[in-house]
Parts: C-alpha cells; structure tokens; sequence
C-alpha cells in the first residue's frame, strides 16, 4: 500500500476546479490500472488531496499542482507566507513532480518577461522562457480544439482547452537551472526576471504541444498549421519531473490530462523508492 | 439594438497584431467576438465542455472563457484604485485585479450628483501601468458605456449599483458582450437574474463606501439561506421558488444541485480589514472586493498587503492576529443601521 498525498498550492486562484477534477482523474486512473498493471506497487495506491497554504503542508506532499490565478500574486503571497524557499527545494532539490497551469506555468519557468513594473519572484524548475499575456487581455481569451498526443488515449489526445490571459514559452533555454537568458535583453519595453538557480538537472525541456497558429486556423478552419508550414506556440512543456501547461484543463471537466499527469507521478514515485531502495538517494526519478 | 460592435474592422487582422505584439497595450481594441465564436463553432469530436455547463441557459459559446477569468480571480482581491500609483500600491500589494475609477464609492457618497464612467484615458493608464486585470464601472443599463469599456479593452465589467443607474427597468444584456461582467446582488433572485442576463461573475451588493459589512454579510446570508432552501426543496417547491424569486427555473435549479451560485461568487460593499475579509470568506465568498476600505485609510500599502494575506489564510486566526496589529487608521465609515433607506446605493438595480 502506498500513499501519496498531493497538494494544490491554494493560495490565489483556481485551486478547488484542480482538486475537484484530480479526485475524478483518481477513480478512472485506479479503475482503469488496477486491470492492466501487474506492478504491485502501482496496483495499491491511496491519494489524498489537500490544500496548501503553509510550508507544513507543502513537506506532507509528494506532488503538488500550482493552480491558474494572478501569477504576482501567488508570487508575493508565497513570499510573505514563507513558502517561496520551500516552494524552489521542492521543485529543484527534491524534484518531485510539480504541474502548473497558466499562472503556475509562469512561475516554474526559470525566466518571464512582460513582467510588472516591480518584477516577480519565480520558482523556476523549467528551462524556459515564458511571456505573460501573451494573447492580450480578456477579450483575447479563447477555447481551441487541441491535440496532446501525449495522452496516448487513442483518441489522438483532443482535447478542448480553455485559455484565459495566457501566457506561452517563447524560448527553451540551456538545461542547467539558472541559465543565463540573454534572449529578450535588447527589449527593454519589457521586464525580464530570472528565478534564482539551484541544483542543475540534466533532463531535457520536452515540447509537449503547440496551439497552431491562431489567426490562420480562425481565418480558415480548412487549413492545419502543419500544413501551412507553421509550427505554432508551445503551450505544454515538460522537464524531468516537472510539467508546465499554458491552458487550463481544470476549467473544462475533462480528466484526461490529470490523470496522464497522476500516471507520471505514480512512476515517479515508484523510481524514487527503488532508488531509495538501492541507496542511491539521488538518483533522477523520470 | 444594434450589437455593441463600435470597431468592426477585420477582427483577424486584430488578432494577428495581438499575437505579434502582445507586450504592446493597443490604444482601441476591436472586440474578438467573431474570431472567438467561429473558433468554438468548429465540430468538436471530443465531448464539450463542461465548463460552459456553467449557465444553464443557452450558454454564449465563450461564456467558459469569461467565466473562467472569475474562477482565476478566486481568493483574491480586487482593489478600487483612482489612479496609477495607487494601481501599483494594489498590484505589489498582491491584488489579484484592480477597478479603475474616478471616484471611490466614499466620494461618490459625499460628493453626490450623477456618478457615471470614468474617463477611459485614465483607465487606459492604469490597464499600461499593470499587469493583472483592470474592471471598470458602468451605468446600470447604460449599454453604450459597456459598449465603450469593452473597446477599450477592459478585462471585466462591472455593472454597478455605485453609479446612478441609466435605465429605469432593465439590465444590459450582458449576452451580446465578449468582455465579461459582474454584477451586484441581495439575494438569490436578484443574483440569478444578472446570470440570465449573461454576467459571468456575482458580487454581493453591500452598502459601498461605508466602511461597514453588515450589508454585505447580510446579502451573502440571504443568497446562502435561499440555496439551502432551493437545496431541499421539491421539484414543485422549486417552480414555486422560482416565480417568487423572479428567476430562471433551471439557473435555481442548477444552484439547487451544485448547493453554490453556478458562477464565481465575491463579496462587495463595506470591507474595510483583514478581518471583515476573512468573515465573509468564511461565510463562503470565492474572494473580495475592497472599495473605499484601503485609500481611504491610514497606510494603504499595509492595509492592502493585509487583506490580501487574510483574504488567502482566512481560516487561520493566528494569521489573522498577525496581519491584523498596528495597520494604523481604518477608513472613518457610517454606520448603516443610522442611514437613510434613500441613502443605500444597494436598493438600485432591479
């Protein structure tokens, strides 16, 4: 029997909608594995989900989910909780899975720019750049149609997605934690902040879905961006244990990716045992 | 009436240049709401949404879009500001939105006379000098100056008891707009009505520019106490409920199930501390709204700071002790159980 509890950072945003769907995503992923997975660690799991708020709770979990919200403030909520340092231990030196959506993808991004006029604080734990409202403002939000092969779902991954003052990684930075980002230095329209660095991973930044072109696929719906040559905005990234959507699946009542995202941090969680188990404490759970 | 399309240039060619220059505020965005309808009326081979589930009445296709920047506001604080320092204050402070007006509410008490839209120059300066979202005011029913915050590019409007109210019976119909509203509320009805109409968010009313909350914990108990009645009540009871309430059956019906408001639900009107912000996040507001109650007082920036971490440890007591010392002044206030009922702005709107 293992346990794994996993915490929603429920400080700012929408930290509810994620618990909600992860408890859905929990009875289709044991429902589902319990049948055809034969590894007997997988096979007993019990989650619990909880909010955290305070760096207690954060030391209970074994995953955690930064929620869409206002990415300033979690930043400076976090900071003046305490829970910023914790936070970046978790993400770079522990490495345990992390997710976040939008405003949380924001935040694990070892750079941002479009920043406000004071800056913001990151945790960092990918090794990318990220610009904040990107799309515009509200009147830019918008749903599009999107494809995850990642799901592996047999469904091609479709999946309707919901994108709200979106941010998008602009870049992929050298994969060391802190990578000096000279990328958007000449621009200086724009504020650039850095997240602080830790301990150096040597997992690759993996592209994990772009959003086609959007104003071709609004001008016309006939034409893919594929086939218009144009390989369009990254919206999902992921690094080791660490995963970054720009999108929000938990405004849509679709589990798929939670339970994707349950799936790898069951494995990682298993790698972390048996690398305890061998006395090898640091090795990289993938 | 004409569809609020004010700037009906080719909305394709609009969003390209927000995609190319996103950094750059553009001065008059025309409205996406073509781009953003064709790009929902694709055939979806994947189930639909849930999230437009949202309004169960024949949701605008983009109501999960609007609907969803409330549920990223959840928790937080939405501050009113007159200009862009105070804007900054708010922002460093940890507000997770700003309302930009002339006046605050406090003002508005005093000063008296026709409260209408503020100046969009200067809430354009505010939208430049931060990066959350920004709201702005209307006019109960004054569908042009919706029609002219939405052009301008507002992330969020509010149609507002505070200003004098430009029609007599009726609402905007908030359908028509692709920016999002909120709207005031007393009780259930009335919250249920502004839903029908097409606002995406619920703000109790309160009594603004007091400094006192028992206006609004007395909207939030009403609105509470009538979806725990619609909670237990029969189906009959509900078609009952309904005709007494004046709303939608199946918006009451939809609260009956989900035991909660089928969108996100603020508080408003008369938070001036820490602590009446964790009051009525305890009472079950997804957030709050903060008036007069900040720049009104003696150290904004730490009155500000203090709701905001209230607002998010609002179960805490010991947080809330913390937060709570040595915030100097609070905003003066009246009491509104001396006030004239002509006097409350909450008895506007209908």
């Amino acid at each position: 029997m293992t346990d794994l509890t996993i915490g929603v950072l429920a400080l700012q945003g929408a930290f509810v909608e994620h618990i909600t769907l992860l408890r859905k995503a929990a009875e289709t992923f044991k429902s589902t594995r319990q049948s055809k997975d034969a590894n007997a660690s997988i096979d007993n799991i019990a989650f619990s989900f909880v909010e955290v708020r305070t760096p207690a709770e954060l030391s209970r979990c074994d995953a955690l989910i930064i929620p869409g919200g206002e990415s300033t403030s979690i930043s400076l909520i976090a900071q003046r909780t305490g829970l910023l340092e914790p936070l970046r231990d978790f993400v770079k030196l522990d490495r345990k899975p992390v997710w976040g959506t939008c405003a949380g993808l924001i935040l694990l991004a070892e750079s941002a720019t479009g920043e406000a006029k004071a800056g913001q604080e990151l945790i960092g734990g990918l090794d990318v750049r990220v610009r904040r409202n990107y799309f515009g403002r509200q009147v830019e939000s918008f749903e599009a149609e999107l494809a995850l092969p990642f799901l592996g779902d047999g469904q091609g991954g479709c999946f309707r997605t919901v994108f709200i003052r979106a941010p998008v990684v602009e870049a992929v930075l050298g994969t060391s934690s802190g990578a000096t980002d000279t990328g958007s230095a000449h621009d200086s329209a724009v504020l650039t902040v850095h997240a602080p660095p830790k301990s150096a991973t040597k997992a690759e930044v993996e592209i994990l879905a772009r959003l086609p072109g959007r104003a071709q696929t609004i001008r016309d719906r006939t034409t893919t961006a594929g086939e218009l040559g144009e390989e369009g905005d990254i919206v999902a990234v992921k690094q080791g244990n660490v995963f970054g959507t720009a999108f929000h699946p938990e405004l849509t009542g679709d589990e798929r990716i939670h339970g994707w995202w349950l799936g790898q941090v069951v494995k990682a969680a298993v790698g972390a045992k048996k690398a305890t188990g061998e006395g090898d404490a640091h090795h990289e759970p993938v | 009436m004409a569809p609020p399309t004010a700037n009906d240039s080719p909305t394709t060619t609009l969003n390209n240049t927000a995609a190319t220059e996103p950094s750059r505020p553009l001065a008059f965005r025309s409205q996406s709401r073509r781009a953003v309808n064709d790009n929902s009326t694709e055939p979806t081979p994947s189930k639909p949404t849930t999230a437009a589930k949202m309004s169960a009445s024949e949701p605008q296709s983009s109501f999960a879009v609007k609907a969803g920047l409330a549920q990223m506001l959840k928790g937080g604080v939405i501050m009113d500001v007159i200009n862009v320092e105070q804007a900054r204050i708010a922002e460093e402070a940890g507000a997770c939105a700003v309302m930009a007006l002339e006046r605050v509410p406090a003002d508005i008490r005093v000063q008296g006379g026709v409260a209408r839209m503020s100046d969009p120059a200067m809430i354009q300066d505010i939208m430049r000098a931060v990066t959350i979202p920004v709201m702005a005011k209307a006019r109960i029913g004054h569908v042009v100056e919706c029609q002219i915050l939405q052009a301008i590019g507002v992330d969020y409007i509010d149609e507002s008891e505070v200003l004098t109210p430009a029609d007599p019976t009726n609402h905007v119909d908030k359908h028509t707009f692709n920016t999002p509203f909120v709207c005031g509320c007393r009780n259930l009805g009335e919250a249920l009505r502004r839903i029908s109409e097409g606002a995406a968010m619920i703000r109790t009313k309160g009594e603004a520019g007091t400094g006192d909350v028992v206006e609004a914990v007395r909207h939030m108990q009403t609105v509470n106490a009538e979806i725990a009645r619609a909670s237990s009540a029969s189906d009959a009871d509900l078609r009952a409920m309904a005709r007494e309430l004046e709303c939608d059956l199946s918006l009451l019906r939809e609260c009956a199930k989900l035991k909660r408001l089928p969108v996100v639900n603020f508080a408003a009107g008369g938070i001036a501390t820490p602590a009446d912000a964790a009051l009525m996040m305890q009472m079950g507001c997804d957030g709050v709204f903060v008036g007069s109650g900040i720049f009104k007082s003696g150290d904004a920036a730490k009155r500000a700071k203090a709701i905001v971490q209230a607002t998010t440890h609002y179960n805490d007591p010991k947080v809330l002790a913390e937060v709570s010392i040595g915030l100097g002044e609070a905003m003066v206030g009246i009491n509104c159980m001396h006030m004239g009922e002509a006097d409350k702005l909450s008895k506007r709107g209908w």
